[in-house]
């Protein structure tokens, strides 16, 4: 399939949403709260504890403070905690699990006073020993078992070689084993054998618009959420008619503009939570996360901790690979049977690893839980295997490119899993950044304090089916188009991308069709936006029902001019009928007035549009055998590679990535400026990743540094100036996208830490073996070096 | 000076918002950022971290840029307010939010207004702003989704005058 510029796909079309969004005239979630009549505000009490028994909780000042309507404990009655995000279960038992953990929601006429009312509540801990990090908890004998199902956890479906007894800690909660079956043998070929640890940060999504939730309650007991949750009808509407029991007419789901999420709105925590109250006290309620509590009580990302043995022959050829990794899921068990497999995707699917043992494991520790974000495990077991292939072509005296060439897999080749490679831009994702930071030339050295080095990495990330899509398009009597969707919009600009589909398979001018998006009550269902599948699960649906109204407008143009559909086709607003009189029609003056006298009310009639609709749902994955493998585990495979040069500072080991290329393989790109900005800001994000986020704890294992001022996200200063930015499209058409597009936000993320890490070793000789690479721990690696030399 | 009112703990605050004259009666510990999105319903100035780290609550304050969450209303008293809703003109756009939305300077588009007014009052003061300016003038405000490449384009190209016929002056 050869690349495809349409009309409207493949072009650089404007974002449908840019004007409200300059003009502040754009309404988030935040902002539909403001203006929200008549409603109270709920506030959360939060454990300060990692992990305590709560051994008095009185609650009898705070239900007399001024303005209380409502308080909330995880011992309401009638609610199903089970059933609950994990992340949104409140204390049960009186035991809280990790700070940040909600003790009490206080529902009161203002914010003030519910926070007033907090402060009433009377509440005494007995501290309990905590563990924070995978080191301490995957012990045997844990000073703290962290249990989320208060031991009931064989409800988490154990799969194939997970069997309980044979886990080694208590606090292990979540395995999957991969095994090609030879890697022992195949490691005694190798020439050279590198064996290390690696662990990353735990970090905080931090988009800019903090969880928020409105819940509107209205007289005859119907809710009408508003709220920056992902996926209106997938994970909230039918999430919630689930868990509280709520009938599907009495729950409509609509999605404001959203202020970002990257995975991380995608449990319905505040939801919920919000439902819960309102039901409660029957009023409309208001439920924000401060950003502090967005750091405390908002799910973080998984950090991961890879052990790796990987083998290869002196030209650079991988024999075997033998790889542990654990990820820490934090004080709940959320994707725990995808952890491992899911991380180990973002190898799996690069590089001919010979022969493979994957042995993976998710554990719990008394931390913020931790659940999808960009790259769901992938840029942080990827850095461990990027890192060592880097050290072996460095020790081989390969070239960082012709090492990751020579054992990339190519498209129809197998990997280790058993899957099929059906579509891949690797190799040109990675010999266009490698040339365009020209990796092969040393950097320039000014002879100051700062060190100057450049890296190369590649990476993957799956993409999980997750259910199915739809789309329908009306086309109206006056020859506009709506265009009925439930994607998530985060900001990504999928909603342009799908716009731009509709338009190219109509044939219609794209002012014509105007989106309507996200309202349960409405729209037709969409899953949610996650694994970067919305350009192509809900982009297929969208060419679906284009398709089916162009088909449903032949057969009403023939009836109503009395000619067979097979005779016409629909270019646009027109209609050309072969063989007919009038060769073409504008559609829509066949579309019969309306008025008072008019009778009968059959074929086209005006204010009565053409419907089409679409439906796609990519087949499911393969449950996998014994032996960890199977033909499908995933469904397509998104590619990027990146090149950096970064400059160390000898004496304060202080980062600063100077120079950067991304590439990435989108399939072919509906909207290239969509996709480079996409590219930009996965660069920037991870640029924070690598050097600068993580999670710090108190003497109570709370997070110490939970807010913007400690917990430093990258600004426009970390980010390298225009000129040395370089953001590429290597597209591999997908033969079953849209257009042969897929999606590929999530995989840019993956290469940058490993990459970083390449450049810094180029730089100053050291081999950092864990991200964030923050300036202490760089010094200290600086010194070790310097005493060791020596 | 603003007339505080202790028996209601309120103060009335006189300001200026994008040319309009308002009075406002409010709790003394009310921030801008509160007066401006719960009283005067100006929704476009957003609200991140409370706490002037991540910027997308920026205004302008007699042509400044400031985090309106770290200016409390008696603060503004007197002063010329701008907001994100005073740029757009009868005849169009602001040259910034054209060519925000030209060279796709956004996306979740929620630090957008705070970014838009402090790359005006870099530009009102410094019209020939180098990129190491607009890197500096922007630093406080803190984008999650572009990677800034966009943003900074945009700028420049206010800078080099392309939209002056369309759009005017900044």
């Amino acid at each position: 399939m050869t690349r495809f510029i349409g009309k409207y796909v493949g072009q650089n079309q404007k974002r449908i949403d840019a004007y409200e969004k300059v003009t502040g005239r754009a309404l988030y979630a935040t902002d539909v709260a403001v203006q929200t009549r008549d409603a109270v505000h709920m506030h959360a009490l939060v454990s300060p504890y990692a992990h305590a028994k709560i051994t008095k909780l009185d609650l009898s000042k705070a239900e007399k403070a001024p303005g209380v309507v409502g308080i909330i404990t995880g011992e309401e009655p009638g609610i199903d905690w089970e059933s609950f995000p994990k992340d949104a279960i409140m204390a049960q038992n009186n035991e809280v699990i990790w700070a940040g953990q909600i003790v009490a929601l206080v529902a009161a006429e203002t914010l003030e006073q519910a926070k007033d009312a907090i402060e009433l509540i009377d509440i005494e801990y007995e501290v309990l020993p905590h563990v924070l990090y995978y080191w301490d908890t995957i012990k045997p004998d844990p000073v703290s078992v962290v249990d989320p199902m208060w031991g009931k956890r064989d409800v988490v479906t154990d799969r194939p070689m997970d069997e309980i007894d044979e886990r080694v800690s208590p606090n292990v909660v979540g395995a999957y084993k991969l095994d090609t079956g030879n890697v022992d043998e195949a490691m005694k070929t190798a020439d050279i054998i590198i064996e290390k640890e690696f662990y990353t940060g735990k970090k905080t999504a931090s988009q800019m618009e903090t969880p928020l939730c409105t819940c509107i309650y209205e007289p005859n007991g119907k809710i009408i959420l508003s709220s920056n949750g992902m996926g209106v009808h997938g994970v909230v509407k039918m999430g919630l008619s689930k868990m509280l029991g709520i009938k599907e007419n009495m729950l409509r789901v609509v999605s404001p503009h959203n202020g970002g999420s990257f995975g991380s709105r995608l449990a319905p925590i505040m939801e919920v939570l919000c439902i819960m109250m309102a039901r409660k006290i029957k009023r409309t309620v208001i439920y924000r996360l401060t950003r502090e509590q967005q750091f405390t009580t908002a799910p973080s990302n998984w950090p991961g901790i890879s052990k790796i043995k990987m083998g290869a022959k002196k030209d650079g050829t991988i024999v075997a690979l033998d790889w542990y990794v654990a990820e820490e899921c934090g004080a709940a068990i959320n994707n725990s049977y995808f952890t491992g497999r899911m991380c180990a995707s973002g190898a799996n699917m690069c590089y001919d690893f010979g022969e493979a043992r994957i042995d993976s494991c998710a554990v719990t520790t008394n931390t913020v839980p931790a659940a999808e974000y960009r790259g769901l495990g992938v840029p942080e077991s990827e850095f461990a295997i990027e890192c060592v292939i880097s050290e072996i072509a460095d020790q081989l005296g390969i070239d960082q490119l012709d090492m990751r060439l020579k054992n990339l897999l190519r498209k129809g080749d197998k990997n280790c899993v058993g899957e099929a490679i059906t579509s891949t831009g690797l190799e040109d994702c990675l010999k266009s950044v490698y040339q365009s930071v020209k990796v092969d030339e040393p950097s320039i050295q000014d002879g100051s304090v700062w060190k100057r080095g450049k890296g190369i990495a590649s990476a993957g990330k799956q993409n999980t089916p997750l259910g199915r899509s739809e789309a329908t398009v009306l086309w109206n009597s006056d020859a506009t188009v709506t265009l009925l969707l439930s994607n998530d919009e985060n900001g990504m600009g999928a909603t342009t991308a799908l716009k731009q589909i509709a338009a190219e398979v109509l044939k219609m001018p794209i002012e014509n069709i105007e989106v309507i998006r996200a309202d349960t009550d409405a729209t037709p269902y969409d899953n949610y936006g996650a694994s970067s599948r919305t350009t192509y699960t809900t982009g297929n649906a969208v060419r679906i029902a284009a398709m089916d109204c162009i088909q449903k407008l032949r057969d009403e143009v023939g009836r109503a001019i009395g000619v067979h559909p097979i005779n016409v086709e629909i270019e646009g607003t027109k209609a050309i009928v072969h063989g007919y009189q009038v060769p073409e029609i504008e559609i829509d003056t066949l579309f019969k007035p309306i008025n008072f006298f008019e009778q009968g009310n059959f074929g086209l009639m005006k204010g009565t549009p053409v419907r089409g609709h679409g439906v796609y749902c990519p087949a499911p994955v393969l449950q996998w055998g014994a032996d960890g493998r199977c033909a499908r585990q995933w469904n397509w495979y998104q590619y990027s590679a990146c090149a950096a040069e970064v400059e160390v500072n000898e004496e304060t080991g202080e980062v600063r990535v100077i120079k950067f290329a991304s590439a990435a393989d989108t399939g072919n790109p509906i909207n290239p400026k969509l996709v480079e900005g996409q590219i930009e800001g996965g660069v920037h994000m991870a640029i924070g990743f690598s050097i600068m986020e993580d999670h710090f704890y108190d003497k109570n294992g709370m997070i110490a540094n939970r807010n913007l001022g400690d917990y430093r996200i990258p600004t426009i200063m970390e980010m390298p100036k225009n000129e040395n930015v370089a953001s590429i499209i290597c597209p591999d058409a997908l033969p079953d996208g849209p257009f042969g597009a897929k999606g590929m936000a999530e995989s840019i993320t993956v290469p940058v830490a490993p990459a970083i890490a390449e450049a810094v070793y180029n730089a100053v000789g050291i081999r950092v073996d864990s991200y964030p690479m923050t300036a202490e721990k760089v010094l200290k690696l600086i010194k070790e070096k310097k005493e060791a030399a020596n | 000076m603003a007339i505080v009112d202790k028996s209601y703990e309120r103060v009335t605050v006189n300001l200026v918002v994008n040319g309009k004259d308002y009075t406002v009666d409010v709790a003394p510990f009310k921030t801008l950022q509160d007066v401006l999105r719960e009283d005067l319903n100006l929704l476009g100035t957003k609200v991140g971290c409370e706490d002037g780290n991540c910027g997308v609550c920026t205004v302008l304050m007699d042509n400044l840029a400031v985090k309106s969450c770290c200016v409390l209303a008696p603060q503004a008293e007197g002063h010329k307010i701008t907001t994100i809703e005073g740029l757009e003109k009868e005849d169009g756009l602001h040259p910034l939010q054209q060519s925000f939305i030209d060279y796709f300077a956004l996306q979740c588009g929620y630090c957008t207004p705070g970014m838009i007014l402090s790359a005006k009052a870099l530009l009102m003061e410094k019209p020939d702003a180098t990129e190491d300016d607009i890197r500096e003038a922007l630093h406080g405000n803190m984008c999650r989704c572009t990677g800034y490449k966009k943003i900074v384009e945009a700028i420049e190209a206010v800078r080099d005058g392309e939209y002056k016929d369309s759009c005017g002056e900044v």
